[in-house]
């Protein structure tokens, strides 16, 4: 084994938890590193629907998560304005739900201190006018959606400023330990193929559903993740511009989130084998649809532009009861202590948990590393914001930037206003060569078209800007195509069929990208 | 009153309504707007893939036929489709014939097969190498890629290529389209910089490939070619398409001159019946219906790409101007997970007899005076194909014949 790079700290998974661990870990002064197999929230907190909690889901059946959606809703809006839309939430019941259910949410609202108010229905109307008319009750929220990448980057970018090191596309293969202390990890560069080995003095899994995973490597073999599939379709449009929820136990179908341009609805919660395999089945397609009808009527003629599956991160402990972790009695998360229940040290495991949270969850789970380890490093998260244009998340907030270079610059996507220098700034400075990761940062190709035409355009600027051979774009090009397919053919009907088929068009007849390699 | 009624102002409904106006019918054209030439190559693709490449369209075509039974070419036959080749090649200036497929660089490089291409595209083919070339591209076109293009050239067809960048902006503006560029073509000013640039930086014995905009209305590339004193080749690229603006304008006037009418945003919404013919259309024009009647009507309103056809989100699938039976929409999979691959729903449209009669749903004639042209037709996968255009221009044309009483094809009883 040679030891290629040391560091305090090694963070695994790049999603909201890891990011957030790792701004959390690097502002206390460890010395940071940062692995994800893939590219930053390319997992579970790149793929749900992008509500930031009032605590309204949770306020009748877990009133401690309720309780921490509270705070931390409060505590993001003034740390991550930019990532942040205040939309305010609805939450609505129909004919058909629990009539107790309001009067019920109103109490503990009242209990946990979220502010809610409720609302006449013809008041609930008048702010959301595609609502299903037939609504009963409605009471007010402070949801409001926020960008997981966003999010994720800026912490992330936090922890780098403060001198962590961000390895994206670097997979843990294995942990070291030494006797019965973890004492470093194996990594591969999933771009080159390249190993090396990293000495370090913690090792924080915050890989969410892939966390099993990550402590068979350190012999832990009794701890599973029970995937639970969560599907999500973005429309386009903002059907709703307030996030609207059932005013009824949390079920499948019963939110809508208004984010950028579009609103997304979800979801379903399926028990899967493996977090890499969750295919959405056309019966799930369906079934949101129908869920979509009953709250905004006239749903399903609106155009569906991608559907996604999520894997949230369920834990079953074979001992359940050795989870340290006060919190344990509630569905909230959970930090895994190893040194108590496997003996092993240098080694926590976050389980469970939410983006909204994540603040809370990198502190727990950071503030127990420091415990272990004897020091005396208080958390600063709540009071330190990570940099950021500190202005809130506006819709519109693009088009006023585009139009200041109007004349001046080449609109490259037109469906989300990037500009070439931009996209030529991103490519340079992430040095990436996946068109992918460029729709993940700057929404590329998210619009309704899909890619349809700035797909061409970025893939001839990625082979200049970044002098990729013809071969490598046309590679990056495939790629893209194949991997937008399987967001979109489940759901394709009406105009987005029909802008799928121009795609065709220009894709396959046009510039033949079918024979490119 | 009307002799024939054509729904659809694209490649198919424009042939077939040329060729019956010519032949002396009163023809009424309706089209919610511009067909897809604008969106297309401009060139009229009669099979590229089968899907090995296709060198000889007219030896491939009796296999293809054969084993396609259901293929709009079925319907028409060889002899159809090269007698449309040649009504087309006489008013429009194309080359090329079924004998052999032209290899023309797309956009990014890769030799694609195409039967009757515009002169203004021939000097790109790429059959059997051939002289090297400049790829001249503009910094303010952000739909074409010189440089992309000569790396596809140089590894896909094993032909030197490298880009040229022309700094000349259309207007004054850094973000122009091929139409915005096509229009500062025309103008001679503009062209003078661009010959006078690109003419300094020529190496001997290249010639020279332009994104596919040399003049729109007034095309200019044979006195570009003139001026560079080298083979010059349009490529076609992001729509908007030039080539195929001037296919639709070549088409449109020409339906004019021979006393036929156009209407564009008249979208017609349904279809009336006395027995088995179609009596009338209904037809909404802004907020008003209309009902317009005729003897014939030949539906061209093209596939799904077009709005002709359309998939509903109760799965259910529509031919959306007269309301005619779809066929081939599938009971379970619709699209395969895997792009590149084939698609159940890519075949789906309207089936025909051997006259182009539609089919209701137990396989009968659906009505005896209607005629059904171009990508409404059920049983292509022409992107894939390559066979788009042949297919629009083909049973246009037979449309056209049928309803003259001159069927280009035996028809099968």
């Amino acid at each position: 084994m040679a030891i290629s790079d040391r560091a305090d700290v090694l963070v695994i998974g790049g999603g909201a938890t890891g990011a957030g661990v790792a701004w959390d870990a690097a502002l206390r002064g460890y010395d940071v590193v940062l692995a994800d197999r893939a590219d930053l929230a390319e997992g579970t907190s790149g793929r749900f629907h992008g509500l930031l909690h009032s605590g309204g889901r949770y306020l009748v059946k877990d009133r401690l998560a309720a309780e921490e959606c509270v705070l931390e809703n409060a505590l993001l809006r003034n740390l991550i304005p930019h990532c942040i839309e205040d939309t305010g939430g609805l939450f609505f019941s129909l004919p058909d739900d629990d009539p107790a259910y309001p009067d019920a949410f109103l109490e503990a609202a009242r209990e946990v201190g979220m502010p809610a108010e409720e609302i006449s229905p013809a008041e609930a109307l008048r702010r959301e006018p595609r609502l299903n008319p037939a609504v009963v009750r409605a009471i007010a929220v402070q949801d409001a959606s926020i960008d997981a990448w966003q999010t994720v980057w800026t912490f992330a970018g936090g922890a780098r400023e403060h001198g962590a090191r961000i390895r994206t596309y670097h997979r843990v293969t294995d942990l070291h330990r030494d006797g019965d202390a973890i004492t470093g990890a194996r990594l591969r560069n999933e771009l080159t193929g390249e190993e090396s080995d990293i000495e370090v003095g913690f090792v924080l899994n915050a890989s969410g559903p892939w966390a099993a995973q990550i402590l068979h490597m350190a012999g832990i073999e009794d701890v599973g993740v029970v995937p639970g599939k969560g599907i999500m379709i973005a429309m386009n449009h903002r059907l709703v511009q307030t996030v609207v929820n059932r005013l009824a136990m949390p079920g499948d179908g019963d939110i809508i989130v208004p984010i950028q341009t579009v609103s997304v609805i979800g979801t379903t919660d399926i028990h899967a084998t493996d977090p890499d395999e969750i295919p959405v089945t056309q019966a799930e397609v369906d079934q949101m649809l129908d869920d979509g009808e009953r709250l905004v009527p006239g749903f399903r003629d609106a155009r569906a532009l991608r559907v996604w599956a999520g894997a949230r991160p369920l834990f079953q402990d074979a001992r359940a009861g050795e989870v340290t972790d006060t919190r344990d009695v509630s569905r909230t998360h959970a930090v895994v202590d190893h040194q108590a229940r496997d003996g092993v040290s240098g080694l926590l495991t976050m389980s469970g948990g939410k983006l909204t949270t994540l603040r809370m969850m990198a502190q727990d789970l950071v503030d127990a590393m420091v415990a272990q380890l004897g020091h005396d490093r208080p958390c600063r998260t709540h009071e330190v914001a990570p940099p950021g244009p500190g202005e809130p998340l506006r819709l519109g907030g693009r088009l006023v930037k585009r139009e200041e270079t109007l004349l001046d610059e080449q609109l490259i996507c037109e469906c989300e206003l990037i500009g070439r220098g931009r996209l030529e700034t991103e490519m340079r400075e992430r040095g990436t060569t996946n068109l992918d990761d460029i729709r993940r940062t700057l929404r590329l190709g998210m619009g309704p078209c899909q890619g349809g035409f700035c797909m061409y355009r970025a893939t001839g600027i990625l082979h200049e800007v970044e002098q990729l051979d013809g071969e490598q774009a046309a590679a990056s090009l495939r790629d893209f195509l194949e991997e937008r397919w399987k967001g979109v053919w489940p759901i394709l009907y009406g105009d987005q069929l029909r802008q799928a088929r121009l795609d065709d068009w220009i894709f396959q007849g046009l510039l033949d990208v079918e024979h490119l390699t | 009153m009307n002799d024939v009624i054509v729904v659809g102002a694209g490649v198919a409904g424009l042939t077939a309504a040329v060729r019956l106006a010519e032949s002396g019918a009163r023809v009424l054209v309706l089209a919610k707007g511009v067909g897809a030439t604008h969106l297309s190559a401009g060139t009229i693709d009669v099979l590229g893939y089968a899907p090995e490449r296709v060198a000889s369209p007219r030896e491939a075509l009796g296999p293809f036929i054969a084993g396609h039974p259901e293929h709009p070419y079925a319907r028409v036959g060889v002899e159809g489709i090269e007698a449309a080749l040649g009504w087309f090649t006489a008013r429009l200036p194309y080359v090329g014939s079924l004998d052999e497929n032209l290899l023309l660089p797309t956009a990014v490089g890769v030799p694609r097969p195409s039967a009757v291409v515009p002169e203004t595209m021939a000097a790109g083919d790429l059959r059997g190498g051939g002289d090297p070339v400049a790829v001249v591209g503009f910094r303010a076109s952000k739909d074409f890629h010189p440089a992309l293009m000569a790396d596809g050239l140089t590894r896909l067809a094993g032909v030197p290529a490298r880009a040229l960048v022309c700094s000349a902006l259309p207007e004054d503006r850094v973000d122009a389209n091929g139409l915005a560029f096509a229009r500062a073509f025309e103008d001679a000013a503009f062209r003078e910089r661009v010959v006078t640039e690109v003419a300094g930086q020529l190496r001997a014995g290249e010639r020279v490939a332009f994104p596919a905009v040399l003049g729109v209305t007034r095309p200019v590339w044979a006195e570009v070619a003139e001026r560079l004193g080298r083979p010059v080749f349009e490529v076609p690229t992001l729509p908007p398409s030039v080539p195929g603006m001037r296919v639709f304008g070549a088409l449109r006037d020409a339906l004019r001159r021979a006393g036929g009418r156009l209407r564009l945003n008249n979208v017609v919404v349904g279809a009336e019946r006395s027995g088995a013919r179609v009596s009338a259309l209904r037809v909404r024009v802004g907020l008003r219906e209309e009902t317009l009647r005729a003897d014939w009507f030949v539906l061209a309103s093209g596939g799904v790409a077009s709005g002709g056809i359309a998939l509903d989100s109760r799965w259910r699938v529509h031919e959306t101007a007269l309301g005619v039976p779809v066929h081939g929409a599938p009971d379970g999979e619709r699209f395969s997970p895997d792009y590149f691959a084939s698609h159940p729903m890519s075949t789906v449209g309207v089936a025909v007899d051997g006259e182009l009669r539609p089919l209701g749903d137990g396989g009968e004639r659906w009505a005896d005076n209607v005629l059904v042209a171009g990508a409404t037709l059920a049983g292509a996968v022409p992107w894939k194909e390559k066979s788009g255009d042949g297919i629009s221009l083909a049973t246009g044309f037979a449309a056209a014949g049928l309803v003259l009483g001159k069927p280009t094809k035996e028809v099968v009883a």
